[in-house]
């Protein structure tokens, strides 16, 4: 079985599933009759319980503060505040005082609540979260139900739940825990930022079909593509890093000596050690993303310098690839007002926006990255944009670069002008690969939009789902057109996407040509093994039969073959 | 008394800057209000509940009202704290908070 949701952290793991239904436990008793209920002892209750409440939001700020930081740790000073909401206290008083006991009158207040902030959009909706973390505090409390200890849960841990709150989430051991899937949630719930603050691999909103997975299933979470898989198979397990092998730190090449390189996607900072712990020869995706999201402004010059300067410190003698700012689509900025698009992924997306609504941000951006090409290990950055399906775009862009190197030369602050290259994930710029590569130093294929677009269908469309998939032999044809197009023209090629961190299909990559393979770190030491097993003759014999199937079915059984 | 304001802040009255705006509404003794300076939608701003039930974006502009002995002290700080835009080391702290 494999479900779909939001990849929230982009990290997998593989564990045995532990429902966490805390929910169950708070079953309101029977309403008895206000003539039998004492209000003053009721009053006293709730005050009784307000406190227990403060007492573990103030220990839970603090564990927030001690193990994710400041910033995650604000959230509970907002809970302190509902706590003693004048309105929420007032109204519960009340309600006890006309004779509702305490725990239905926090329930059915705080219900009232939630049903106000559920019906607003974006980060409102997600006030409904801290109100119920809040509201689940005080009842357990009320119904004397032990909480359950989600920092000591046994190691291997797969955690399934309708939602987490951010208390629970903050408490988890990211030692013990191997992934997490939830049933509702979006990407910028505080639950989700905490289990990436963490690296704790999770999958949100993938409905109510989660609740079919069993207590003590095998279950694989891979935060990357956003499936959660129950009873994966080796092929799946090795993909998203469940079988480790050995770390190759040097360069690799093929058999023969055809040199590879191996980089990382990397979508944070927490994610740079690990990516150079599994011998990534670089990062060949850095999404610059996460300094967007999640956040009510967008980040100044000198925060995106730092955490760009901070990506090529941890690969001091490697390439990294800079993606210029690709929001738009499915990924939600508030402060951006972006219009709602009835269709957003062909919409202002990428280097659209970039050029377009949001030329100021792409000033800041593009400075930050010129003024990080002229520091330490500057000489390796590289920078690409998103979604060009235009050569007037590559254009524009390039003389975006050009007008603020002029800007910093006149102001005289160091800069460099950087490798530039552009993603090529629409088939327009599939089909404009040659005059790409003769204005640009790079391009590097991402396999996923391609694959959206070159099959036209929605990647988040279950339906639909098998058209998803980069072997249809119309997707690995626009591959190898990109590649022999920046053949002979001096631009290299490489691929980021979840097909490049497939270590089945490596031989098939290397056989199409690809000078650089970039993916999740998990499955870089897996790939680079691939690699140096491969031939480059046998690998392009390969590709080449490949390439003449007509069928995805054709496509597997010559994968078959190949097989050893 | 009371002062029609702009929310300067990013996150708008949301977040820390809701949070800070019903803290110090609440160290004084006036009865204060805050509300869409052109609407009917005024509420108590010592309720962090309804403050962020109004859902105020950065840019719109407020009406604060207090009555008290402390009303204009009172007015004088909430007023410097939504026209100060959030300070850099602030930011990022207000920012992970959406």
């Amino acid at each position: 079985m494999k479900l779909s949701g939001i990849g929230s952290t982009p990290l997998s793991g593989v564990g045995t599933a532990r429902w966490y239904r805390p929910e169950s436990d708070l079953t309101l008793p029977e309403k008895p009759d206000p003539s039998e209920v004492d209000s003053d002892a009721e009053q006293e209750r709730f005050e009784t319980a307000q406190t227990t409440a403060r007492e573990q939001i103030e220990q839970a700020r603090q564990q927030a503060a001690e193990r994710v930081g400041e910033d995650e740790a604000a959230v509970f000073e907002a809970h302190l505040q509902f706590l003693d909401d004048p309105q929420l206290v007032g109204d519960i008083e009340s309600a006890m005082s006309e004779g509702t006991p305490a725990e239905h009158a926090v329930s059915d207040r705080f219900e009232e609540a939630i049903a106000q902030f559920e019906g607003m959009d974006g980060r409102m909706a997600e006030r409904a979260d801290d109100l119920r973390d809040i509201r689940d505090r005080l009842l357990r409390v009320l119904l004397d139900v032990e909480t359950v200890d989600l920092s000591a849960l046994p190691a291997g841990t797969v955690l399934l739940a309708e939602r987490l709150t951010p208390s629970d989430t903050a408490g988890l051991d990211p030692d013990s825990v191997a992934g997490i899937a939830t049933v509702t949630g979006g990407r910028t719930s505080h639950a989700a930022i905490i289990a990436r603050s963490l690296a704790i691999p999770a999958v949100v909103g993938v409905g109510e079909v989660l609740n079919e997975i069993e207590e003590g299933a095998d279950v694989l979470v891979n935060g990357d593509a956003g499936t959660v898989v129950v009873d994966p198979d080796e092929g799946e397990r090795a993909a998203a890093g469940g079988v480790d092998a050995p770390v190759v730190e040097e360069r690799v090449a093929t058999a023969d000596g055809k040199r590879i390189e191996v980089a990382a996607n990397v979508g944070g900072e927490a994610e740079l050690e690990p990516a150079a712990a599994r011998g990534a020869d670089g990062i060949g995706l850095f999404r610059t993303e996460f300094l967007f999201l999640d956040r009510e402004a967008p980040p100044d010059e000198s925060e995106q310098y730092e955490a760009i300067t901070a990506a090529l410190a941890a690969f001091p003698d490697d390439r990294v690839v800079v993606r210029t700012l690709d929001i738009g689509g499915d990924k939600a900025v508030p402060y951006l007002d972006l219009p709602d698009e009835t269709n957003p992924f062909l919409g202002q997306r990428g280097i659209r926006l970039s050029l377009g609504t949001h030329s100021d941000l792409f000033e800041t951006h593009l400075r930050a990255l010129l003024r990080v090409a002229a520091s330490e290990h500057g000489d390796e950055l590289a920078v690409m944009f998103p979604m060009v399906t235009q050569i007037e775009e590559v254009e524009s862009a390039i003389e975006r670069v050009e007008s603020v190197a002029d800007d910093l030369e006149s102001e005289g602050i160091d800069y460099a002008v950087p490798e530039l290259g552009v993603m090529i994930e629409t088939p327009a710029a599939s089909y404009l690969a040659d005059a790409l590569a003769e204005r640009l130093d790079f391009l590097s294929i991402g396999t996923n939009d391609l694959t959206q677009y070159v099959m036209a269908v929605d990647r988040e469309n279950d339906a639909v789902a098998d058209y998803h998939d980069p072997l249809h032999p119309a997707v690995l044809r626009a591959v190898d057109r990109t590649v022999s197009a920046a053949e002979g023209r001096d631009a290299w090629v490489g691929m980021c996407g979840e097909m490049a961190g497939d270590p089945d299909l490596t031989e098939l990559l290397v056989g199409l040509g690809l000078d650089e393979l970039s993916m999740s770190a998990v499955t870089v030491p897996a790939v680079k093994q691939q690699v140096q097993q491969t031939a480059t003759d046998t690998a392009r014999e390969l590709a080449a039969e490949v390439l003449a199937c007509e069928t995805r079915a054709e496509v597997q059984t010559v994968l078959d073959g190949e097989e050893k | 008394m009371e002062r029609i304001v702009e929310v300067v802040p990013e996150a708008g009255l949301h977040a820390r800057p809701a949070s800070k705006f019903v803290q110090t509404a609440n160290r004084f003794d006036s009865e204060i209000t805050v509300g869409r300076a052109d609407g009917d939608d005024t509420v108590s701003a010592s309720s962090m509940l309804a403050v962020t039930g109004l859902n105020i974006e950065h840019g719109e502009r407020v009406r604060i009202t207090a009555e008290g002995d402390d009303a204009e002290a009172a007015l004088d700080e909430l007023e410097a704290l939504l026209t100060t835009p959030v300070e850099e080391d602030d930011e990022s702290e207000a920012g992970d908070d959406a």
